[in-house]
């Protein structure tokens, strides 16, 4: 594996992920232009202006109107203009138009619960009558299972600490913090099996908190939540108060 | 070269800055828990939150007369510090310490009677935020009283007016009144709205 | 104050004057010890660290027995996380602020302001004091039952709180924060009074070197925004000791309880400043002591002054941006990355002045100046990779990745550690009356630079290929496994770094031992503390000297032949 291979992040499985590829990559020109001309002041100067070649220093204070126009045209122009400007807009359209535009009332969407629990992810899905919380709900834990080409909407609270909800495959991590539901959505876009990380230190065994992201195909998922479904009308333990950690899903939250 | 004189007088300066830039510290730590008393209050809908009662006014209103009238009491000793006054400056020192001592009380009183009605410190954020702020600033008045008593060795016969107390007896009083400030705040936020 | 300036006679004793001195010199000596102290056992800590990131389950070689004998020499994974806890806060409370500020705070101001001592010498005395306390606690927590604190150095809660981490650890961390703010506030407060009260006759705000702009405005948010932090450790101890809930919350989540993310707001209001509360005073020195080395005026003295004060300023207002992932409204989050993104122009500046400095000047290559140059070469790397977390988008990826890691290192701990040795080497001949040696410097100075740059630069490419923090065995993920040989290569670096500082050790003891006394100027500088003999003498100043120019006259063509700068107390020479 060359080291290319190796810095490489993870392949991109969302219709989304590639904007956050995007704007690091923009980022990155722009800071190694900027970077450059640092490092070409820096070692050009150390080079040219070194006690060997350059006697004596000029006297100046760099205080004149013509030497400030200078330092504020360059700094206005290729930092702020270039870099921050841009950079910000760009981010602020990616949030508007994708990350936050959760997906609509009316839109079909996979909705999945998260509970997050020292050290082992909970997920919830509605059963057959479409409502959260219910007897014939398909609970997993470590394992989500999710159809290609859809959208899917994450609702994610903790139960004890704060975790950190991170699909390194799909760029987007958000925290899973007691007392509050916070939100994530995106739409898959390749099957296979991924990872599932918690980003946030969560205890002593945060780094076995590991989960799967398996993403089939749309026939293979529908085999299989069917089959989840019927499992889990004889399965799931309906005398434990604790399965019934969900909450009813309400479109806007 | 500076003369002794100009020097006292450039640590005096000195002495009335680095106070004030410490209140500010001070109240940092204070606004640090209002901000935090606000935000619990905007997060909540209700407040104070289901299941809780307005806390009854009587021992904070207490304590808020009873800080009041020691700011009252220690401003005169501080002129009777000055005019070199040792009658009066035993007499409002003494109720100063008296009335300081009687807020504590207060507190208290207050503490009890909030876990008579139920508040006890683990009984939700309202009972948390009465309890917890209310002891920060009690600590700060005992630290307050500290400085009070030390304040006693100032009635002998020739340390009043001297200038060697001067900025310490500025600076501690100036802390006492920054504590009542801070009561009453805590009065209006807490208790009355 | 029991003492008025001048009043005081030398001590005679052991105690009063290495112990219970009110000089401002021995002060800062103290920090100084009680800095590298501190720095050397975070940073064993971070050796340790960084071994189990690239050798997972194996034993760490020649201590790891003796230190863990129930695991053969292995670290467990709840020792790993009181690791990375206690490295990070001792290396930010503990060794950084009491060598900039502590160490070179109490002892450059006083002396580069022409000032007899600080505004209040005996609350200087507490002040370390009250640190020495605080270290003790935090070092003791660790011997007590369940260890020391694993939260993370941010703790938050709920994690923080009983819920998360039992046993005393949390509760004694938790009071050592409080009492090493304490420490730190009494320090700012004798710093802001000593500057704007005591700064020698003639002498205005910008004729301060740069180095008091830096101390000056990092003592002015230390002051403030501490006592924020304070408040939120306290209210953390009255959890943990008292039952209440001001963190804690359920899952079930019934109006009235409590708010973890409080805690984060809280911290991170004083966190955010506290980042620059660290690199202030480096880049104060690194102003001077690039202009002084370049024999040449610091290019617009007064605008990095005016860039210094602006960043302060910004720094209080963007704090939310290490808090994306908590999801605060959209309005909060985008109002916090435009602020956030606006430092860079006054970052900017600085970067510019620098350079400017630099331009035509007549450069000196000696060991502070390289460690200066260092500093503008790993803040700029630092800097720039700010952006990348600044925007919300690409946050969302990077957070809490090994991204931030390397980012952070770069610019508080790359630039500030080099900015703190430029400073040792620069001001050692002031501090002890001995010249370092030049050339084991510049071993010192290329072995480090070639370390950190392998540690952080390596940390942030593996934070960009998605390997989270405070992993104690991240190659559990299938996606991290390819990164174990640039982990490995991180820890050999590190391991380089380790032991680059050898040559420093070394050096400080030849240096200290040896008989031959450095002169009063060596580096032919005009700021106020080399017109006094080197040490100074007690009360720095036979008389208090008069400014009559600013710090950074080198080259002025008017000077006589064979000199080219001029002392502070000296009239500006003019055609």
């Amino acid at each position: 594996m060359t080291l290319l291979e190796r810095m490489a992040p993870p392949e991109i499985i969302t219709t989304n992920g590639h904007l956050i590829d995007y704007l690091f990559s923009y980022t990155t020109i722009m800071n190694l232009i900027f970077f450059f001309f640092v490092c070409l002041g820096l070692f050009g100067f150390s080079y040219l202006y070194s006690s060997k070649r350059s006697a004596k220093g000029e006297y100046t204070y760099g205080n004149k109107k013509k030497q400030q126009a200078i330092v504020g045209y360059l700094i206005g122009a290729s930092v702020f203009l270039l870099i921050d400007i841009n950079i910000t807009r760009m981010s602020n359209d990616d949030m508007l138009n994708e990350f936050w535009n959760f997906p609509k009332a009316e839109e079909e969407v996979i909705k999945v619960e998260v509970l997050a629990q020292q050290w082992m992810w909970n997920f919830r899905m509605a059963g057959a009558d479409g409502e959260f919380n219910t007897a014939d709900d398909v609970l997993t834990n470590h394992d989500l299972h999710l159809p290609v080409g859809k959208k899917v909407e994450f609702r994610i609270t903790s139960k004890d600490v704060i975790h950190s909800f991170f699909i390194p495959n799909a760029r987007l991590k958000v925290d899973a913090m007691p007392g509050r539901i916070s939100r994530m959505w995106f739409e898959t876009t390749k099957t296979g099996a991924f990872e599932i990380a918690c980003a946030e230190m969560c205890g002593t065994h945060h780094y076995l908190m590991k989960g799967r992201l398996h993403v089939h195909s749309e026939e293979e998922w529908n085999e299989w939540y069917n089959e989840a479904q019927n499992l889990a009308d004889i399965g799931n333990d309906n005398d434990n108060i604790d399965n019934f950690w969900g909450w009813k899903w309400e479109s806007e939250q | 070269m500076m003369t002794k004189t100009a020097e006292n007088i450039q640590q005096k300066e000195a002495s009335q800055l680095g106070f004030y830039i410490a209140l500010v510290s001070w109240g940092m730590l204070f606004a640090a828990l209002f901000l935090s008393y606000a935000l619990y209050r905007f997060q909540n809908t209700q407040w104070p939150p289901m299941g809780f009662e307005k806390v009854s006014l009587l021992w904070p209103c207490l304590s808020t007369g009873l800080i009041a009238l020691s700011s009252f009491t220690i401003h005169k000793y501080q002129v009777a510090f000055h005019s070199i006054d040792r009658k009066n400056a035993k007499v409002f020192l003494g109720s100063t310490l008296f009335l300081g001592f009687a807020f504590l009380v207060t507190q208290k009183l207050l503490w009890l009677s909030l876990e008579n009605s139920g508040l006890v410190t683990s009984s939700g954020i309202f009972a948390s935020i009465l309890h917890g702020f209310t002891w920060i600033h009690a600590g700060h008045v005992v630290l307050g009283l500290a400085g009070l008593i030390y304040l006693l060795t100032t009635l002998k016969s020739d340390h009043l007016g001297h200038v060697r107390f001067e900025n310490r007896v500025e600076n501690i009083i100036k802390f006492w009144h920054f504590l009542g400030i801070i009561w009453g705040l805590m009065f209006v936020v807490l208790f009355l709205i | 104050m029991t003492y008025v300036h001048g009043k005081h006679a030398a001590p005679k004793t052991f105690l009063s004057k290495y112990v219970f001195s009110f000089d401002h010199k021995v002060i800062a000596k103290q920090f100084l010890w009680y800095g590298i102290f501190f720095l050397f056992v975070g940073g064993l800590m971070a050796i340790m660290i960084r071994w189990t990131q690239a050798y997972p389950g194996e034993a760490f070689p020649v201590i790891g027995s003796f230190l863990f004998p129930e695991t053969g020499g292995v670290i467990p994974p709840d020792t790993y996380s009181m690791l990375f806890t206690l490295h990070g806060t001792i290396m930010i409370f503990y060794a950084i602020t009491p060598i900039l500020i502590g160490a070179f705070g109490n002892f450059c101001i006083p002396l580069m302001i022409g000032a007899r001592d600080m505004a209040f010498p005996l609350l200087n005395m507490l002040s370390f004091h009250i640190a020495a306390v605080s270290g003790i606690i935090l070092l003791a927590s660790l011997f007590f039952p369940l260890g020391g604190a694993a939260g993370g150095w941010t703790s938050y809660p709920t994690l923080s709180t009983l819920i998360g981490s039992p046993g005393s650890g949390q509760t004694l961390w938790c009071l050592a924060i409080f009492v090493l703010g304490v420490s730190s506030t009494m320090g700012a407060v004798n710093y802001i009074t000593t500057v704007i009260s005591f700064r020698a006759p003639g002498m205005g705000y910008f004729d301060m070197p740069l180095t008091v702009w830096g101390l000056w405005l990092t003592a002015i948010l230390n002051a403030i925004f501490l006592p924020v932090l304070g408040a939120g450790v306290m209210l953390l101890i009255f959890d943990r000791v008292f039952g209440t809930t001001f963190f804690l919350a359920g899952a079930a989540a019934t109006s009235g309880t409590g708010d973890p993310i409080l805690f984060q707001h809280v911290f991170w209001i004083f966190g955010h400043p506290e980042v620059y509360i660290l690199i202030l005073p480096a880049w104060g020195i690194v102003s001077d002591i690039l202009s002084f080395f370049a024999r040449k005026p610091a290019f617009g003295a007064k605008s990095t002054a005016l860039a210094m004060t602006t960043i302060s300023i910004l720094s209080t207002v963007v704090y939310g941006h290490h808090m994306f992932t908590t999801q605060m409204s959209p309005l909060l989050t985008q109002t916090f990355m435009t602020l956030t993104m606006t430092i860079s122009i006054p970052s900017a500046v600085l970067f510019a002045n620098w350079l400017g400095t630099l331009y035509k000047g007549s450069i000196r290559f000696d060991t502070p100046m390289l460690f200066s140059l260092g500093v503008v070469f790993v803040f700029g790397l630092g800097g720039l990779t700010g952006l990348y977390l600044g925007t919300v988008s690409t946050d969302l990826y990077l957070h809490d990745t090994y991204f931030v890691v390397g980012h952070f290192h770069y610019t508080m701990a790359a630039s500030v550690l080099l900015g703190g040795f430029g400073a040792t080497y620069f001001w050692f001949p002031k501090m002890f009356g001995r010249m370092m040696d030049e050339k084991l410097g510049k071993i010192h100075f290329w072995a480090t630079m070639l370390g950190l740059n392998g540690i952080f630069f390596g940390m942030m490419v593996m934070g960009f290929a998605g390997m989270h923090r405070r992993l104690y065995n991240p190659f559990v993920y299938e996606h991290l496994e390819k990164l174990l040989p640039i982990s490995t290569f991180v820890t050999w670096s590190a391991i380089l770094m380790g032991f680059a500082q050898i040559p420093f050790v070394i050096n400080c003891v030849i240096s200290l031992r040896s008989k031959k006394q450095a002169p009063d100027n060596p580096w032919n500088v005009g700021t106020l503390e080399w017109t006094i003999p080197s040490p100074p003498i007690h009360y720095n100043f036979e008389e208090i000297p008069t400014v009559k120019c600013g710090p950074h006259e080198f080259g002025n063509p008017n000077l006589p032949e064979g000199k080219d700068f001029q002392y502070q107390t000296e009239d500006l020479v003019k055609a």
